[in-house]
């Protein structure tokens, strides 16, 4: 009886002691703030996106060094650190000194909660997101590839407009850091001596805070509050005084107003359409090359996603024809049968090497979609390579304006080309990846990637590499996942190499890079 | 004791919560003697054409009927008369009539369990039993978890501990109740980046643990040929987040069940042999996961091996 007693005491224990191995999850990009490779001192100079002049918005000039006000400003926020909390301590770690990273995060993570496809009605009609009531089923927005791609746009020009305009005034005013200009503050990051007026972070904190409530305006109040807290940090990082965080405020709220009056203008609003134009694209479609896309859910979904987000505005290609790939080979056609037995192969037999490159990439619903996907790679390079925040802001305004080009592209391509899945074309053919609600050609993971990779290339030349292979694996994952064919994926790449070059065209404008 | 009805209290427990994990560990009130080993293989076929997002009951045509399908192999052997073995390794292949999303097939994990009795004694007309399992189960091939509800299982360890008490009447009788608390370990994803309440950056997935309850009622009958038993068992995971709106589950969902079930076993000959075992399941609540009815059907070889 008793050597039972020890067996059942022995278990308890094994099991407590595998709880408590349990590591916890990454829940964000684990980085620390950290010394810049360059303060990018010429910033102030490289050429706006959506405004004319670094002046443009004009903001008080400082209180001088030595000035009673700003004197009281350092004992304010003397103070302020001298009382900090824990977690006032922890989100002074977790912003760092290039918070756009934690932004762009958060970007990411709304992307993914909003990233659902709306379930159909009892009667099988679909219900449809409505910007005017965001908070009625289904939530708004859906944020698919599209809409993700554009809003990391916005967002990324916005934060890049704001920070050059920072940089301009920082060299214009030279106010320097708190922690140079009073010994007992201590600056929480790397000590690098770049001028704090007006706060970059702060410029950061409110143009994200507003491009993001536009974009995704039930989250409203958690922005706030994480703009709060952020800018908050910036004096408890003894990095900035008030003084530098209000004219950052100003900077901020002016360069996302610019950014969503061109949102409100640029022809999203008219991307997602009713039946009846859907119906007369695809008619175009059957008349021009006699074949269509058709949904093959159940219920049919009666409109595909967004067939004229292809007439939104672009950021860097003049026009949507200019990067229109040709035709793809008709449905029965020599070239087609090609690709389409090659689909049953990799269906019949999938490798476990192929398995896997098409799962990481799926990045479907419910996810931040491959826009989603290389920011975070950008991410990851900017902390490998030690990027200034305007030299970050740079490399993520011009890889997510080619980004969001690639997308309208594509869809210019999908609807134009209205060309049908491979589960509507092979009969009874099944996939490890679920089929999207728009048509096959081009394939928006590889038009995507490939200009994502196209302009991360430039800016960090010894990985173009391995963004290119990358790039190359997304296209290919979506043939293995049965959803693309081949030619899907090999004109999409294609397509996208052509629409980063645009974006590159324009980085090199600058001659900085 | 009857080594015929020990083996089926056995695989009996094993089938109850199949359609949710694995090959699990016994929950009956059941020993094998030293050196009997018995042999045994059922085929299971359950299937749901609802299921539960959160606790929202609901369709859905991309799926249409989910049929689940399950061979499972055992082995259950005395190595004393009071310490039992059980091995076992199913094969699983699902499949759906709706949409274009490809079923799999495969062998699942691979159980393991150790079964002590701790307590047999006279208590009034009857007898009282008590026991203690200790259970692991492993994925024995590189199937993957993160493929719901399609995936053949929930891709991580899990280690069990288990408290069993019977009471049987010497007419036949019988009440029986279990506990277990299911320790689960981590899955790997094909992905590193999912949402979970909240986004994560790992492949790694957390597989929230659960306690699996259960109380049967049954009889022997014809000279304890034929066993016939009514069972509930309830489900509850300890954590996780629920599916979301019209979207796929994961395995760090939160799934929860409560399901009724009969079960019958019949033996040819008194001692020993041929056996054959039928069961039918439905589970009557639950949260993330599908709706399963299904019927089991196995036979039963045992034998004095040493």
């Amino acid at each position: 009886m008793k050597k039972y007693f020890y067996f059942l005491i022995g278990l308890l224990s094994s099991v407590v002691l595998l709880n408590s191995c349990m590591e916890e999850l990454p829940t964000h990009f684990e980085y620390q703030g950290y010394e810049f490779t360059d303060l990018d001192p010429n910033a102030g100079q490289w050429r706006l996106v959506m405004h004319q002049s670094p002046e443009q918005f004009t903001i008080p000039a400082p209180a001088a060094s030595g000035s009673a006000e700003l004197n009281r400003e350092l004992t304010e926020a003397k103070e302020n650190i001298s009382k900090i909390s824990s977690k006032q301590k922890e989100a002074v770690d977790y912003w760092t000194n290039n918070p756009l990273l934690r932004w762009n995060e958060i970007a990411l993570e709304l992307a993914t909660k909003y990233n659902l496809i709306p379930a159909p009605n009892p009667d099988g009609t679909y219900p449809a997101p409505d910007a005017a009531n965001p908070g009625k089923y289904p939530l708004f927005p859906y944020a698919h590839p599209p809409y993700t791609s554009r809003m990391l746009a916005y967002l990324s020009v916005a934060q890049y407009d704001g920070l050059i305009m920072a940089w301009h005034y920082k060299y214009k005013f030279k106010r320097q850091a708190p922690y140079e200009l009073d010994p007992q503050i201590k600056s929480a990051y790397d000590a690098n001596k770049l001028y704090s007026y007006p706060s970059d972070g702060a410029v950061i904190a409110i143009s994200s805070r507003e491009i993001l409530t536009a974009m995704f305006p039930l989250e409203k109040e958690f922005l706030a509050q994480m703009a709060q807290e952020h800018l908050e940090s910036l004096i408890l990082a003894g990095i900035n005084v008030s003084s530098d965080v209000e004219a950052g405020k100003l900077i901020g709220a002016e360069v996302a107003k610019t950014a969503l009056a061109r949102a409100s203008t640029d022809g999203m609003r008219n991307a997602q359409t009713n039946k009846a134009k859907s119906d007369s694209i695809k008619n175009a479609a059957k008349v021009r090359f006699g074949w269509t896309w058709e949904n093959q859910e159940t219920p049919q979904r009666p409109v595909g996603l967004t067939p004229l987000f292809g007439l939104v505005r672009m950021w860097n290609v003049p026009n949507v024809e200019a990067v229109r790939p040709g035709p793809p080979p008709a449905p029965g056609s020599e070239a087609f049968k090609k690709d389409a037995e090659e689909l049953k192969r990799f269906a019949a037999n999938l490798t476990t090497e192929q398995r896997r490159i098409a799962n990481f990439w799926n990045d479907g619903l419910n996810t931040y979609t491959p826009p989603g996907h290389w920011n975070r790679f950008a991410k990851e390079k900017t902390v490998k390579y030690r990027l200034s925040p305007v030299r970050t802001a740079r490399v993520f305004a011009f890889m997510n304006m080619a980004i969001v080009d690639a997308g309208i592209s594509c869809w210019d391509a999908k609807y134009y080309y209205h060309y049908p899945r491979p589960i509507q074309t092979i009969p009874g053919f099944k996939t490890i990846l679920g089929t999207p609600n728009f048509p096959a050609y081009t394939s928006g993971h590889s038009t995507f990637s490939s200009a994502a990779a196209e302009v991360l290339s430039h800016f960090f030349p010894t990985d173009a590499p391995q963004f290119r292979k990358w790039a190359e694996e997304a296209a290919m994952s979506r043939v293995y996942g049965g959803i693309h064919y081949r030619f899907d994926a090999e004109v999409g790449l294609q397509q996208g190499k052509a629409v980063g070059a645009y974006s590159v065209a324009k980085a090199k404008l600058d001659g900085i890079d | 004791m009857n080594f015929k009805f020990r083996i089926l209290g056995m695989l009996y427990a094993c089938l109850g919560i199949s359609t949710i994990s694995i090959a699990q560990t016994p929950t009956d009130g059941l020993m094998m003697p030293k050196g009997e080993i018995c042999i045994a293989v059922v085929y299971e076929n359950s299937s749901w054409g609802r299921y539960w997002e959160g606790t929202y009951s609901r369709e859905n045509a991309n799926i249409g009927t989910f049929t689940r399908q399950m061979l499972m192999p055992m082995v259950v052997g005395g190595i004393t008369d009071k310490i039992n073995f059980i091995v076992s390794l199913p094969y699983v292949k699902t499949a759906a009539t709706g949409g274009q999303l490809a079923g799999v097939e495969g062998i699942q994990d691979l159980g393991l369990s150790l079964k002590a009795q701790i307590v047999d004694k006279a208590v009034g007309k009857g007898k009282l039993m008590g026991f203690t399992n200790a259970s692991f189960s492993t994925p024995a091939s590189n199937y993957l978890s993160d493929y719901m509800p399609f995936s053949l299982g929930f891709g991580a360890n899990e280690l069990g501990l288990r408290g069993i008490v019977q009471y049987e009447l010497d007419k036949g009788p019988y009440l029986r109740a279990s506990f277990a608390y299911l320790h689960r370990g981590t899955t790997e994803a094909e992905r590193d980046f999912y949402y979970n309440d909240g986004a994560f950056y790992t492949s790694t997935m957390d597989v929230p643990d659960a306690i699996h309850g259960q109380v049967g009622v049954g009889s022997w009958f014809l000279n304890k040929k034929l066993r016939v038993e009514a069972n509930l068992t309830t489900f509850r995971c300890a954590k996780g987040d629920d599916i979301r709106a019209y979207n796929m589950p994961q395995p760090t969902n939160k799934v929860d069940f409560d399901r009724v079930e009969g079960f019958a076993q019949y033996y040819f000959k008194g001692n020993g042999g041929l056996g054959l075992l039928a069961y039918y399941n439905h589970m009557f609540s639950g949260r993330n996961m599908g709706q399963f009815s299904g019927y089991g059907l196995g036979m039963t070889y045992q034998f004095k091996a040493y």
